[in-house]
């Protein structure tokens, strides 16, 4: 299974209690959806290979409880993630509205300020919709994250908010390690010695 | 000067050898026009600053493109006669032949002696290069009016009068010796040199023969500097990081450094301190605070070094060892005014420029510049330096230790470590400090309970619930060993110690409506929300804090989690191993309201859980109706499940969820194992981290734009190195070596800003002429100065020049001063500049060659004199077609 991958992704869910984290990420990793699925506890965890552009990452994603109580709990996995997909329920606006203290909560625990930020608005499918999709898209650009709707529930966009995700972690050098990182690197080392001083007339030795 | 040339090296098989041909294309920045080529500035270097297997034919000869041939690497050199000639002219034939302009050169004579010869054929001209090399300059040649005799010599030209020779000259002086008493233990080793050029003189306008000159360099009207740094400068600073750097790849344990006897008897006491901490933490016999003086801690420190050992022995001395620990604990010195209560650390807010610090140690994953931890990496640092290296590191270290545990043992906390959680965004060993601040401050709020009351309860509660804990927390202890902390402990009770709480708690005892049992356990009502049974307001509950935890007992905890894996059973299981929480909360959530159910503790712990909705009942009014939501209904989901278990139980009465004594311990059994070297790496974050912060500072200072963007360079470079899960040494290596130039870069600054005074001249305009030039010399590899001798800049240089003469005649000896070259009409004084180090001559003049009628043409002479080198390089073109 570990053939081939590039990398080893930690990725993060986060958002207030009931706006789906769980389900998205179901849908993500079993392409299922349980109406029933309970409450988190703490946290939870689901891995998932991903291919992208030819490139194979595995994701090892967090997915956090939205309790208020739990937020004494759940900050240290924060710790080391490259990416975090933060969820409001569009036919909650109160969901919305507490974006802001989740950014904070973020740049608060996060252990690295390079982290690709997704904002995902979901359960599109039902009618009783209260944040308009430009609401989100607005916000997600005030604060440069990646941003899509979706719906758990019929899978729209669920698989696109991950791809999108992990494309541009890849993208942004420094935040993801190759497995075989060492060799790549020493080539480059090995190098050996640029072009000597061919303009060394002005020089100062 | 300045473009890069792309040579094309090939190997050429001769009859007899081989032969390396470069090619040199003209520079890729400035294509050389023909008025660029003959401009005089862009071809005087001075030569001693050549570096590589460059030829030098560019200078010498006034060229910029050519093609090269030399002895291979392995080859003989060209020295016969006969041997050049061929060579010579076969490339005069190939070069016919072919019809290239390119000029084409052959090295021949020593390697050493870099002679060039060559020719180049243009349309109608051939220009021959011809040079000559002595090692020392011939008398007769020793000026101006001899060169002048060679150049037209060798023209050869019959035309009367001589159409006037274009002349250019620059002369070099070098300053080696800068005195400079300010900083007596830094020498700079600057090397200033200064070119005084004359351009486009004509021959009879100045005057330089072996008796007389004109050629005063105050009189010069171009100036310009160069600046060269000696190879080793001292940086302390480096020095400093790399010793340090050293420790990490140490191997020895602090007992290999000061041997197995001082580790047994430090091993005997801590069995002590155990045994007294057992007793100290008995809840019983709760301790009151002791009034110990703070002081006596570095007090016994001391005592202790006396009692086990002779002073001499010791790597660091005792004075030395006091003022360190002094300077890691400072609150130990203010102990006699004040209690140790208002030196506990304050998270106070902070400003922007703490803002800008903290991300300086986010990214280098250190820790807060006013912390122990920061401090303590300056101090080993330090003590590694200058006081005794390694053993004294492995010393100092075990005293920092024993502080700790004296602390922890008398419950006081460590001064300068952030509360609450350990942050996980610094390094490690900062994170066991803070959590052990965590463990000490549990314990004093246990300690500080009225101690009749928290006597009582803790008897209440043996008597009571005896029978063990709570089914989830069982099955999760169990299943978790990692975090199960407190599971043979079922002695230690957390205790909650909130004021308001007490009298909430005897207020409802006494309530005549609290019919349902006695509240416990309250904090403060919850949005004014009545229990659904009852109109009992519904209270938040005291509740119990979570385990903190460090990122190694994270990490494991999270493998842990991990390898319950994907499946809805290992989903199910984490949610179980980690309701230990939840089922805490919803024990103290019962204790607070009696009488309450379910949807009373989701509605204050998941309130989106509970749905409610306005129905109109029976009678026609509107009733507000709620229910849980589809999810907490579904039959056995864990938080149900959870509800069901939990009992009746304040939080004070349950089990701690955090051990701080078994923590406390695990801690300092670390601390204690930790190898110098260890420490070293544990460490190397902050020391880097006050590397940067120092060079920043001093940059800002000094406003050097090159070490500014280099800085910024470092921190993101720094960030790689320390964020990967192992060091790597060799790259470590090389950027601590990087900072160690960014050092030189600004001792270099300091020190040329110290000569030019740049500081110390009122402000104004000169003063800023002045830092502009400073600051440009060390921008650029070469600055002009305005004004030349005569402007502001060039006073200064004169004078130092003039010091340094000065300074030089105090100490007769061998000074190889020229005589002949003391300026005119002052004659019987010596020179304000020393004998030049290098004068370059150039002679230009356009004559027909090689028979009157011919077209006149370009000549040029190149002449450099120097102490240990005489070299003539001509250019010479005569007429293809009309000869």
């Amino acid at each position: 299974m570990d053939d081939g991958v590039l990398t080893t992704l930690k990725l993060l869910i986060i958002g207030e209690s009931g706006v789906g984290k769980s389900s998205l990420l179901l849908r993500f990793t079993d392409d299922t959806f349980d109406p029933e699925q309970s409450a988190t506890i703490g946290v939870d965890f689901k891995v998932k290979t991903l291919s992208i552009e030819g490139n194979r990452a595995k994701l090892a994603i967090w997915d956090t409880a939205g309790q208020e109580r739990f937020r004494t709990l759940t900050p240290s996995y924060y710790r080391g993630a490259q990416g975090v997909i933060l969820v409001y329920d569009v036919t909650r606006r109160d969901s919305f509205m507490k974006l802001e203290n989740w950014l904070n909560e973020l740049e608060t625990y996060s252990t690295r300020n390079d982290v690709v930020k997704m904002l995902v608005g979901n359960k599109i499918d039902q009618d009783d919709r209260e944040v308009d999709r430009n609401e989100g898209l607005k916000f997600a650009r005030k604060h440069s994250m990646l941003f899509i709707e979706a719906s758990a529930k019929t899978k729209d966009g669920v698989q696109c908010a991950f791809e999108e995700l992990v494309e541009k972690i890849l993208q942004t050098p420094g935040l993801w390690e190759s497995e075989h990182q060492g060799q790549a690197f020493q080539l480059k080392d090995q190098d050996p010695g640029r072009g000597r001083a061919c303009g060394g007339y002005c020089s100062i030795p | 000067m300045g473009g890069n040339w792309c040579a094309h090296p090939c190997l050429m098989p001769l009859s007899w050898d081989n032969f390396r041909v470069v090619e040199f294309p003209a520079p890729l920045k400035e294509t050389g026009s023909v008025s660029e080529s003959l401009n005089f500035e862009h071809q005087l270097r001075l030569l001693p600053h050549q570096r590589g297997d460059i030829p030098h034919t560019e200078s010498w000869y006034g060229i910029q493109e050519f093609v090269v041939i030399t002895p291979g690497t392995n080859s003989e050199a060209v020295i016969s006669e006969s041997k050049c000639n061929l060579l010579l002219s076969s490339v005069s034939i190939s070069l016919a032949n072919s019809g290239c302009q390119i000029p084409m050169f052959v090295q021949i004579q020593q390697k050493w002696r870099r002679i060039y010869a060559g020719e180049c054929h243009g349309p109608g001209v051939r220009t021959s290069f011809e040079m000559v090399q002595l090692r020392k300059v011939p008398s007769q040649y020793n000026h101006l009016s001899g060169l002048l005799d060679i150049f037209k010599s060798k023209i050869g030209c019959n035309l009367l009068p001589l159409p006037p020779v274009d002349i250019a000259i620059r002369f070099t002086y070098i300053l080696q010796d800068w005195q400079q008493p300010i900083w007596p233990q830094q020498p700079p080793g600057l090397e200033l040199h200064l070119a005084a050029t004359w351009l486009h003189l004509t021959e009879g306008i100045v005057v330089d023969n072996d008796v007389y000159s004109d050629l005063d360099p105050l009189q010069a009207p171009h100036w310009s500097v160069r600046v060269r740094t000696s190879e080793n400068p001292q940086c302390l600073l480096g020095d400093f990081v790399t010793e340090f750097f050293k420790l990490c790849c140490r191997k020895e344990s602090v007992e290999d450094i000061l041997g197995r006897g001082y580790a047994e008897e430090e091993g005997k006491e801590a069995a002590d301190i155990s045994s007294a901490l057992s007793k100290l933490t008995e809840p019983v016999a709760a301790v009151p605070l002791p009034k110990l003086s703070v002081s006596s801690m570095v007090h016994s420190a001391r005592k202790h070094i006396h009692r086990h050992r002779h002073i001499d022995e010791s790597p660091l001395h005792i004075d030395i060892l006091k003022s360190i620990l002094l300077y890691l604990f400072p609150d130990a010195a203010v102990e006699k005014s004040s209690d140790s209560q208002s030196k506990m650390p304050t998270n106070s807010s902070k400003t922007s420029e703490e803002k800008l610090c903290d991300n300086l140690v986010l990214q280098l994953k250190s820790a807060p510049t006013d912390s122990l931890t920061y401090r303590l990496a300056l101090g080993l640092c330090m003590v590694n330096y200058s006081y005794g290296g390694l053993p004294a590191v492995a010393h100092l270290w075990q005293e920092f230790v024993l502080e700790l545990r004296y602390r922890w043992e008398n419950n006081y906390l460590i001064y300068g470590l952030a509360g609450g959680p350990p942050d996980l965004r610094c390094c490690l060993l900062h994170q066991k400090l803070q959590m052990l601040n965590c463990c000490i401050e549990r314990r004093r709020r246990r300690d500080e309970a009225p101690s009749g009351m928290g006597g009582s309860r803790q008897r209440e509660h043996k008597a009571s619930c005896g029978q063990g804990p709570s089914s989830a927390a069982a099955t999760s202890s169990n299943q978790a060993k990692s975090w199960d902390s407190w599971s043979d402990s079922e002695d230690e009770f957390f205790e909650c110690l909130s004021d308001q709480e007490d009298t909430e708690s005897l207020r409802s005892e006494r309530g005549p409506d609290s019919g349902k049992g006695k509240a416990e356990g309250r904090l403060h009502p919850y949005n004014d929300l009545t229990l659904l049974n009852s109109m009992e307001p519904l209270y938040v509950p005291v509740t119990q804090e979570p385990a903190p935890m460090t990122e190694d007992q994270l990490e494991e905890q999270s493998e842990v989690l991990a390898k319950l894996g994907t499946s809805a059973e290992g989903s199910h299981l984490r949610a179980r191993m980690q309701s230990a929480c939840l089922v805490s909360d919803m024990e103290s959530f019962k204790a607070a309201n009696p009488g309450c159910v379910l949807e009373d503790f989701v509605r204050w712990y998941s309130p989106r859980d509970y749905e409610e909705k306005y129905e109109v009942d029976e009678k026609g009014n509107k009733v507000l109706t709620g229910e849980l939501s589809a999810r907490m209904k579904i039959p056995g989901n864990m938080w149900a499940e959870a509800w069901e278990i939990s009992r009746v139980t304040p939080a004070r009465r349950q089990r701690r969820l955090f051990d701080d004594t078994k923590e406390a311990e695990k801690i300092l059994h670390y601390l204690t194992m930790q190898k110098p070297g260890d420490l070293a790496r544990h460490l190397l974050p902050c020391l880097l981290h006050a590397a940067l912060l120092k060079l920043q500072q001093e940059e800002s200072v000094e406003k050097i734009p090159s070490v500014e963007k280099n800085i910024q360079q470092a921190i993101t470079q720094a960030n790689l190195l320390l964020h990967s899960g192992s060091y790597d040494y060799k790259k470590l290596e090389d950027f601590i070596n990087q900072l160690v130039v960014m050092e030189t870069v600004i001792t270099r600054a300091r020190s040329l800003k110290d000569k030019f005074a740049v500081d110390k001249g009122e402000p104004g305009e000169a003063t800023e002429e002045l830092k502009k030039f400073v600051s440009s010399l060390l921008e650029e590899p070469e600055v002009v100065v305005t004004g030349a001798g005569q402007g502001l800049t060039g006073r200064i240089i004169h004078r130092l020049f003039l010091n340094a003469q000065r300074a030089a005649l105090l100490v007769p000896g061998d000074d190889d001063l020229e005589p002949e070259r003391k300026k005119a009409g002052e004659s019987g004084k010596t020179s304000d500049f020393p004998s030049p180090a290098g004068r370059e001559i150039i002679l230009r003049t356009y004559v027909p060659r090689p028979a009157p009628y011919s077209k006149a043409l370009p000549q040029r002479l190149f002449c450099v004199l120097m102490k240990e080198e005489f070299r003539l390089a001509g250019a010479f073109s005569s007429d293809t077609s009309f000869f």
